[in-house]
């Protein structure tokens, strides 16, 4: 436990100081930079908050991420997904008007559906024609945004608006504000307390975690590897669609062109930042998050575009991953070396 | 007969791209690589062509810019992957993104624009007229008058198969991917072999990066290679790895991507017509599982 804090904590500073040499390099001020990042993300109620719904998408998609890849599945295709589920969802505020105690859970159980659809067909074309679900979820993933840009451009478009995008869905779908809250967020903290619940405490996640380590054990211990495949495809997408539908019913209110953005993509990036662990995923989609929410006020004040996030981002995996692995390596080096003296102690 | 042409011609544009950046993967691929960044190093050698084009007024240096800006993320994936030691997948998912982050804050920094940069002083690569061939009937518009780079990639093809099955280095490159242990215990060292690979790669990618921002077009888009790299890691994983197996399948692929093209033209949205290709990549996955499963069925 305290090696997972120390590594994570030393990749993270190794990452940032990265990250202030590019800046430097590039003329700006990388401390300026960082307080400003900073102040705008985390300083005061107003950016927190913003923080926290920002983090909705990320962590969601991070736990859909970290979930398949400790379990087996290869899903990459939380991009598809997710926009499948913000589909779902804004279809179901469009033509359903129910009071919001009823509208709000049927429009997530919508976009849970849509997002499970879109990974059920990838699993299903794994179960029955063995192609390698990672390669089909990548092709589905441009598939999808192919097939979301055409439905809000011709079936479901708003002949008012300028650009793509379909009419605001139903007011009672809108997730409200709980002050300066937006909701979402409750419904993230549930969705990570259930998944972590079933994966570290059920027998599925047993199964699942189980598999993911070594399949072949697995089956000889009992484990129906086949639907336990199909089941985790099944609650990934689901995670990425409900994703998907917590921005439509959070935010805009309409699946408007580019809402998928990078959000499922950046999740993939959390889920392996977090060594696919549910916690630690949650813990840095949380510093992703503020990382983008602070980097928009930052190129206010500091003409760092905002875009140095997205480098930032890529730089923090990589080496948060390489400064795991190594310390791992040292760590053991120092173990090995403690039992040496003890042992040459004893000897002695 | 004119459509029959334009179809072929599109086929070949098609193909391009996707043909070199898998002729580079392959090379990792035998090397023993499980590289995945060929979509970043396109993406990056896209965005650097038109740099060094725009900059410099020559294509000669916007595709020795586009090679520079592949060999970054070559050098960086060496960096995390060979030195080290981490996880192959998780480098290149890192990478193809830091390609995607970085091309646009840089395409923000030095264009000042977001989205699209495109201008009348970026240089694109010329067509070649081939004389003589070019008065054959049907076949002389084919061969003669296509970009430069869609020439390279047809001797990059040749090259790469001699390369791989002809040369002592290709010899050494295959025994890295297929038994490391041995390669080392013969006194030549597979990081080497794999560090070679991987640039290697990065030269041929960069070739097809510059393809799609100083060829098929004349500008850069952020995140134009729409997966491309996607597709070329399936072809090379359909055919094995093997050079002209590559070649036919891009071919293919390329038809697709031309097919939906000439689809648009008869009303279908493009939407639709754009998922073409990659409906193609999932058809040739299908009959690629069908004929393993075969395979193994008729050796029990």
């Amino acid at each position: 436990m305290t090696r997972k804090i120390v590594s994570g904590l030393l990749g993270v500073v190794i990452a940032l100081a990265v990250g202030a040499l590019i800046m430097f390099f590039q003329g700006y001020e990388p401390f300026a930079t960082y307080a400003a990042l900073a102040q705008f993300s985390l300083g005061g109620m107003a950016p927190l908050t913003t923080t926290l719904k920002n983090a909705v998408p990320l962590v969601l998609t991070g736990l859909s991420a970290a979930i398949a890849f400790a379990s087996g599945p290869v899903n990459l295709g939380q991009p598809g997904q997710l926009v499948f589920g913000a589909l779902a969802a804004t279809l179901g505020g469009l033509y359903i008007n129910l009071p919001p105690a009823l509208e709000i859970p049927l429009l997530m159980v919508f976009a849970i559906l849509g997002g499970a659809l879109w990974s059920g067909l990838a699993g299903l074309l794994r179960q029955a024609f063995d192609m390698s679900e990672f390669i089909v979820t990548l092709m589905l993933n441009m598939i999808a945004d192919f097939f979301t840009a055409w439905a809000i451009a011709y079936p479901f478009m708003d002949h008012k608006a300028f650009s793509p995008m379909t009419p605001p869905i139903a007011q009672s779908g809108w997730i409200p504000d709980l002050g300066p809250l937006n909701s979402s967020v409750l419904v993230l903290i549930a969705a990570v307390a259930i998944m972590w619940f079933v994966f570290q405490r059920w027998r599925a996640g047993y199964e699942w975690r189980i598999t993911g380590q070594n399949s072949l054990f697995a089956r000889l211990g009992g484990c129906d590897v086949r639907s336990n495949f199909m089941a985790v495809m099944l609650v990934t997408g689901a995670l990425a669609g409900l994703a998907g539908g917590l921005v439509v019913m959070g935010g805009p209110h309409r699946f408007i062109k580019g809402l998928g953005a990078n959000y499922a993509w950046d999740g993939i990036m959390i889920a392996i930042m977090a060594n696919n662990g549910l916690i630690e995923t949650l813990i840095y989609g949380l510093f992703v998050a503020a990382i983008q929410t602070g980097a928009l006020g930052m190129e206010l004040i500091t003409n760092v575009p905002s875009e140095i996030a997205q480098v930032l981002q890529a730089v923090l995996v990589l080496v948060i991953v390489a400064t795991r692995e190594y310390a791992a390596l040292i760590f053991d080096r120092l173990a090995a070396r403690r039992q040496a003296s003890v042992r040459k102690e004893r000897a002695a | 007969m004119n459509i029959l042409i334009g179809l072929i011609t599109g086929m070949i544009s098609g193909a391009t791209p996707i043909l070199l950046a898998a002729l580079g993967g392959t090379l990792t691929f035998y090397a023993g690589i499980f590289n995945i960044a060929m979509e970043g190093m396109m993406l990056m050698a896209a965005f650097f062509a038109v740099l060094g084009s725009f900059a410099l007024h020559s294509w000669v240096l916007g595709l020795l810019f586009a090679v520079g800006g592949a060999m970054i993320l070559a050098l960086i994936f060496i960096f995390f992957s060979v030195v080290l030691d981490t996880d192959e997948f998780v480098t290149g998912i890192a990478l193809n993104l830091f390609a995607l982050g970085s091309t646009t804050y840089l395409l923000r920094q030095i264009f000042k624009v977001k989205g699209v940069f495109t201008s009348k002083a970026i240089v694109s690569v010329p067509n070649i007229r081939i004389p003589l061939i070019d008065k054959i009937p049907f076949l002389g518009p084919i061969v003669s008058g296509r970009n430069l780079i869609v020439y390279l990639a047809v001797l990059a093809t040749i090259l790469c198969w001699y390369l791989v099955f002809r040369t002592r280095f290709g010899l050494r490159l295959r025994a890295a991917g297929y038994n490391a242990n041995s390669l080392d215990s013969s006194g030549v060292r597979t990081s080497r072999m794999r560090i070679e690979a991987l640039l290697l790669c990065a030269v041929f990618c960069g070739l097809a990066g510059a393809y799609l921002s100083l060829g098929y077009v004349t500008l850069f888009a952020e995140n134009m290679t729409a997966g491309r790299g996607w597709i070329s890691l399936a072809a090379i994983i359909l055919v094995d790895g093997h050079p002209y197996g590559i070649a036919l399948i891009s071919l293919l692929f390329g038809f697709f991507d031309g097919l939906g093209l000439f689809l648009q033209s008869y009303g279908v949205s493009s939407q639709f017509t754009s998922m073409v290709p990659y409906i193609a990549t999932l058809g040739a996955l299908y009959v690629y599982a069908r004929r393993n499963r075969e395979r193994e069925r008729n050796r029990l």
